[in-house]
């Protein structure tokens, strides 16, 4: 084992700016994943019926076809397309547009779009009839039921399904190393065409993702136990016995 | 206790509800076969029977969480627009008149169907800051009242899940009143209780009634029934079999056979 290419302040900006772009771009497309989720749930469970058709194609072809198949396709098929575009590039969208950032978190919030999509829809048929019911008889309108009433309650029930969607999502990340992003797999590769030491770059990125993944758990699961009206019996902070 | 937040009780009869040949079905189920009713304001009256028979359907067309398929309602001396087909037939409502009404027609539910994400005060201050434009603070004073009237003051902060049933449904109680409504409706509020929790529920709706409230409840506590309603209807198979004083529908041969236990 040789680290001692970590001193190198090159490597250590590299590695820095992977980390950094892994973040930013899983907070990106977990935030417009989530809400595209909840659009696309509205969408089937409530939706007119062209428009519940359209979420389940949506669904059913996202979920249907590799992620790295799709981030190919948006890169390298409709950012070509794009290009073609008469007047693009002088548009103020080109320095987002010719970005793979872009690519990859168009690709990434569609995915988390359908595959917690399906999860928040589970979550919103579980949630009581009666409690909507009751928001119903008191006179609270649609949107207020929705937004007071069905979708915290529907989060409630499925945040830990959603940590487990977050989590795939920070180890989906890498694959936008294919589309030339500085993430932290592109660093270790930098690092490894360079110095020729192909275990350790990779040994101490999946620590990274590691350590990553565990403050992610631990911090879904204070947001889980900080719900209000969480079960008496599940206030546990580590979710072990 | 008199307090600021207390209406003054009507004194003039007035209904607060009428229902007029109300027609339900469900599919070709006739739930409710030409079924009218009157509640005056400041009356209690209970719909009892047996399950099955209509009740709670004919209850939850008080508020239209069930829509009548033929029929007249008004709430608060207000019809409501039904939007009606070629046939007569009921095909739709006004939803802004609907939420209004709504507003002043509150209920408690056999399963309480408290909001399990907001504490007891949450649940009871809701509805009368999203429906009635209260502000959070006057709705906290409002919902305070209410909470200590059903002497719950101590759980504002607690949320259902560490609640008892009892506790829930005197919490669901205190929203209810909390809308300072016209018309109280109660749909078996007893019914998913432990046994020995019934009494302290049935203790604030007794209380309820003995402050001239206008109530209409469906339940199976015929001795409640009979002690605290002033009209009592007798729904047998989606009809009226049976109605007037408690005296009269308990004596009636017709429904003695279904409340003879509890006489």
């Amino acid at each position: 084992m040789d680290f001692s290419w970590l001193s190198d302040p090159f490597y250590q900006a590299y590695l820095w700016e992977g980390f950094v772009n892994t973040l930013w771009l899983l907070l990106v497309s977990a935030v417009g994943g989530l809400l595209l989720a909840v659009a696309v749930a509205l969408a089937r469970l409530r939706g007119p019926r062209p428009l519940a058709w359209l979420a389940w194609a949506f669904t059913t072809v996202i979920r249907g076809t590799p992620l790295l198949v799709q981030l190919f396709f948006f890169y390298y098929g409709v950012g070509r397309l794009l290009e073609g575009v008469p007047g693009i590039r002088d548009s103020i969208f080109w320095p987002l547009l010719r970005e793979p950032f872009f690519f990859g978190a168009l690709t990434f919030i569609l995915s988390v779009g359908a595959y917690s999509g399906e999860v928040i829809r589970g979550a919103m048929q579980s949630v009581p009839r009666g409690e909507l019911e009751a928001g119903r008889a008191f006179g609270l309108s649609s949107f207020q039921v929705l937004t007071r009433l069905w979708l915290p309650r529907a989060i409630q029930l499925c945040l830990p399904t959603l940590t487990g969607e977050m989590i795939l999502l920070l180890k989906s990340v890498p694959l936008v190393s294919t589309i030339a992003m500085m993430d932290l797999l592109q660093a270790a590769n930098i690092i490894r065409d360079e110095t020729f030491r192909v275990y350790e770059p990779l040994l101490l990125i999946a620590g990274i993702y590691l350590a990553t993944t565990v403050v992610l758990t631990l911090v879904l699961r204070l947001v889980e136990l900080n719900f209000p009206g969480m079960q008496p019996t599940q206030r546990r902070w580590l979710p072990i016995r | 206790m008199t307090s600021s937040f207390e209406r003054p009780l009507r004194p003039q009869a007035a209904p607060a509800v009428v229902a007029d040949h109300l027609i339900k079905r469900f599919g070709e189920l006739e739930v409710l076969k030409d079924v009218s009713l009157s509640v005056a304001e400041g009356t209690v009256t209970s719909i009892i029977g047996a399950s099955g028979s209509g009740k709670s359907t004919l209850l939850r067309c008080m508020n239209l969480l069930e829509r009548p398929d033929r029929g007249e309602l008004a709430i608060a001396d207000e019809a409501i627009r039904f939007a009606r087909n070629a046939q007569g037939d009921i095909v739709g409502l006004d939803r802004r008149q609907l939420q209004r009404l709504r507003a002043k027609v509150a209920m408690v539910f056999q399963q309480f169907n408290l909001w399990p994400h907001l504490s007891g005060l949450g649940n009871v201050i809701e509805a009368p800051m999203r429906v009635k434009g209260l502000s959070r603070k006057q709705a906290t004073a409002l919902g305070e009242h209410y909470l200590e009237r059903v002497g719950m003051a101590d759980k504002r902060d607690a949320y259902p899940a560490f609640l008892s049933g009892g506790q829930q449904q005197r919490i669901a109680i205190a929203r209810a009143l909390a809308m300072e409504p016209r018309l109280l409706l109660f749909d078996e509020p007893t019914s998913a209780l432990d046994p020995e929790r019934v009494n302290e529920v049935l203790g604030v709706i007794r209380g309820l009634a003995d402050e001239g409230r206008t109530m209409l409840l469906v339940t199976h506590e015929m001795r409640f029934a009979r002690e605290v309603s002033d009209q009592l209807v007798y729904l047998d198979q989606g009809c009226i079999a049976a109605e007037g004083t408690p005296q009269d529908v308990f004596d009636d041969p017709r429904c003695r056979h279904f409340v003879a236990p509890a006489a």
